[in-house]
Order: structure tokens, then C-alpha cells, then sequence
């Protein structure tokens, strides 16, 4: 399993702007780019949020191949989703469709990308600071966002590794066939996630 | 220092008819040694007595306390003075890259980002990780993992420090770095090995056979005894 095949990325420092834009204003630059789509869903707009999100991660040295790296399932998806609308004689469907999604996932990289985790959990605490008014803690609410988002390039992995144990044993033809060993790897894995916290005393004192 | 006391693990068997599963059998242990390590069979009882000693496992019969906090009516006090080490590093590692997750270690103890940062990255680079710092962890290999998940770990400051067959998936050059690194601890360490070279290195050693301790010595003494039981 490997982490690049990751819907979300893997955050490297680097010295473009991105880097050093307040992570306030970046989850802010993400909505502006990934709701004009979703509201007016015009081809046009979708066409030019897409190129806007691409010309953001390329202006801070994060160029169309990494960007666009976000992992087969997500490729196959959008490319059923756009087959479908265009054997519909419906091409603008096909490009709001796929493109509104590939849109709000470059805009999500954007922040992943160019922002460490501990970076995001802390933005995250300090945004949900009205949730001790009951009795929430926000930052345990950030570590849980935190470890769902780690959780991402796993359960995609975990799809690739039942498959090729399928294919071990001559059976890869039934995709349903992966949905239990997908299940189950899952539950297995929140698991180990929470006897891992356990093992180093975490969620802490906080 | 951790005390047993009567401890047994048994699990419920789930036909009728079937006799239930007794994984540790009435163990009465005071654990004060710098270094001590369990050797056994597979299916022994080791990495069950060892989850037993930071609550991972509750006993089902008897009690277990470190430092006088029971492991299942204090188990947040257990915690913060029991760290962890599993067999697979990747099972224990919770972050994307080897900075991160040491930082998540960090999270309760130090506020400012840059400060858990700069902190994250003295650590790594204290074991000889910190080119590694930014490195997916799938990238690592499985001895740079076990590192990573030995910083991650003592990032928290236990005082004690409980590993479960640490060496089992590494390359002999990786076993002896662990081992070096092992020597150099300030924490209390209990651990398990099928590796009779990292048992000698401990202060005690434990023989386990069917949930039971069946030989507790210094390590000539009782290699000698798991040996004889093994033959």
C-alpha cells in the first residue's frame, strides 16, 4: 500500500506561497473555488474553477502530475460518471459531474498539500473552540478528523490488497467478492488506530 | 513498579460444550528490574501478559498496577506511565510522515506548532531519523519504521516502556541498532523476543509455557529452563 495512491497527498515542505499562506485563508480559498461550481453548475464555471485550482498548485511548485495523482478508484469513477452522460448526449452533464468533484478534491489537495496535519488539527481545535460550551473537546474533535483523513490512503490500499489476494486465488472477476475483506480490514484497522492512541497515552490531558 | 497479582486471562468458550480458552493462568509478578524479558512458545501467553501492563488487556480474574494505579479502575494514570511498542510498526504508526506523527506524541505536552516542530525534529534526529522527517511511512523501511515508532512512543515520556517481540521483523543490522538503542534507555523496559541473544540482554528473564511462568531468573538460568521445556 502506498501513501501517494492517497485521494489527499502527502504533505512535503516547500517555499511556494501556499506554504506560507495562513491556513485560515487557505480553507477559506477552497470554498471560494469549490462552490461556484457546485451553485451555478455551468460547464463554463466548472472549466474555470478546475483551471483556477490547477493554476493555484502550479504557482506554488506543485505541478499537473502530482496534483492530479489522487489514485485509480477516483479516475475510474469520474471517467464512468462522464461515460455515462455523454452515451446520454448530455456532454455538459459529463463535465459539471466529473469536474465538480475533481474540482473539490484538487481544492482539498491544495490545503493537504501545502499544510502539515498537526498544522490543520490545530486550525481545526481553534475553529470548533465553541464546542466546550458542550463539553466537547475541539481538539480531540481535530485528532479524530486528523486519523480519518490518515485513514483515507489506507482503506484505498486495503481495496488493491484484497484484490490482488483475489487475484492470488483466480478470483478477481466479482468485485463484490472485495467488499468483506474490505469491511473487515476496516473495522480491524479503526482497531489498531485506537490501540496505537492507547499505547502512547493519547487522547492526553488536554 | 508493576505488580500481578492472581492474574488470569481466560476467554469464554462460544459453543456450549467447549472448555473455555485460558490464556494466563494465576500470575503473581512484582515487575522492578531495569530490564526485563519474556521469552515462550507462540501461543504462551507473552504479548497477552504484556498488554496486561499498560490496560491494552484487562484481566479477567486478579489485578494489575503500575505504581499503585490499577490497569482497570485508573486507566488514564496506567496510560501516561506505560508506552507501548507493537511487533508491526505500521500498526502503530497513526500520521502520514514520521514528523507528523511524532508531533501528535508532542500535542498534549507543548502548544506552539513551531516549538512541537523544532521539538519533533530533535527527536528524529536524536535516533538518526531526521532525514527521514518528511518521508511517507510506507516509504520507510521496516527497521526505519520501528524507530519511528519507538520515538513516536517515547515522545510522550513513559516511565515505562513495554514492547511486544520488537525485533521479530528485522534484519539482523536493524535488531542490533534497536538493541543499542534499547541499552541507552532511561525507561523501565519489559519485552518479548523468540531472540535468545536480545533475552540475555535483560536484568530477569520470564519463561512463559501454556499461561503459566514457568522459570523467572537471571538470564543463563532461565534460557536454560525455556530450552529444556522447548527440547
Amino acid at each position: 500500500m502506498n501513501a501517494h495512491s492517497s485521494l489527499l497527498g502527502l504533505y512535503e515542505p516547500g517555499q511556494g506561497w501556499l506554504f506560507r499562506f495562513p491556513v485560515g485563508l487557505k480553507y477559506l480559498l477552497l470554498l471560494l473555488v469549490t462552490v461556484p461550481p457546485l451553485v451555478w453548475g455551468h460547464w463554463g464555471v466548472t472549466v474555470a474553477a478546475l483551471a483556477a485550482v490547477l493554476v493555484l498548485l502550479g504557482s506554488s511548485g506543485i505541478g499537473p502530475v502530482r496534483a492530479l495523482r489522487i489514485g485509480w478508484v477516483l479516475w475510474i469513477l469520474l471517467l464512468v460518471m462522464a461515460v455515462y452522460h455523454l452515451v446520454s448526449f448530455n456532454p455538459a452533464a459529463a463535465v459539471v459531474q466529473s469536474g465538480t468533484i475533481l474540482v473539490a478534491v484538487l481544492a482539498a489537495r491544495m490545503l493537504t498539500l501545502t499544510t502539515s496535519t498537526p498544522v490543520l488539527m490545530d486550525a481545526l481545535g481553534r475553529a470548533l473552540g465553541p464546542l466546550r460550551w458542550v463539553r466537547i473537546d475541539p481538539r480531540q474533535v481535530a485528532l479524530a478528523v486528523a486519523l480519518m483523513i490518515r485513514s483515507v490512503p489506507y482503506l484505498i490500499g486495503s481495496i488493491d490488497d484484497a484484490r490482488d489476494a483475489a487475484r492470488a486465488r483466480g478470483r478477481d472477476r466479482n468485485p463484490a467478492l472485495l467488499l468483506t475483506p474490505v469491511i473487515v480490514g476496516a473495522v480491524a484497522y479503526a482497531e489498531r488506530t485506537g490501540e496505537a492512541l492507547h499505547a502512547r497515552g493519547l487522547p492526553g490531558d488536554d | 513498579m508493576i505488580s500481578l497479582r492472581g492474574v488470569s486471562v481466560v476467554i469464554p468458550a462460544v459453543r456450549r460444550g467447549d472448555a473455555d480458552r485460558v490464556l494466563l493462568r494465576d500470575i503473581t509478578l512484582d515487575l522492578a528490574e531495569r530490564r526485563i524479558a519474556l521469552v515462550g512458545a507462540n501461543g504462551s501467553g507473552k504479548s497477552t501478559l504484556l498488554r496486561l501492563l499498560n490496560g491494552l488487556r484487562l484481566p479477567t480474574a486478579g489485578t494489575v498496577s503500575v505504581d499503585g494505579h490499577d490497569t482497570v479502575k485508573e486507566p488514564r494514570a496506567v496510560r501516561s506511565r506505560v508506552g507501548f511498542v507493537f511487533t508491526d510498526p505500521l500498526a502503530q504508526l497513526l500520521m502520514s510522515t514520521p514528523i507528523e506523527d511524532v508531533e501528535l506524541s508532542l500535542r498534549s505536552r507543548i502548544r506552539g506548532q513551531r516549538e512541537r516542530t523544532r521539538r519533533a525534529q530533535e527527536l528524529l534526529d536524536e535516533r538518526g531519523l531526521g532525514h527521514l522527517a518528511h518521508q511517507s511511512i510506507y516509504d520507510l523501511s521496516g527497521g526505519e519504521r520501528q524507530l519511528v515508532a519507538l520515538t513516536s512512543v517515547l515522545a510522550v515520556e513513559p516511565a515505562i516502556l513495554v514492547a511486544d517481540e520488537p525485533t521479530t521483523l528485522l534484519d539482523l543490522r536493524n535488531r542490533r541498532a534497536l538493541r543499542r538503542t534499547f541499552a541507552a534507555l532511561d525507561q523501565q523496559l519489559i519485552y518479548s523476543t523468540h531472540d535468545l541473544d536480545v533475552a540475555a540482554d535483560a536484568d530477569r528473564v520470564l519463561v512463559l509455557h501454556e499461561g503459566r511462568v514457568i522459570a523467572d531468573a537471571e538470564p543463563a538460568a532461565a534460557l536454560a529452563a525455556y530450552e529444556e521445556v522447548l527440547v
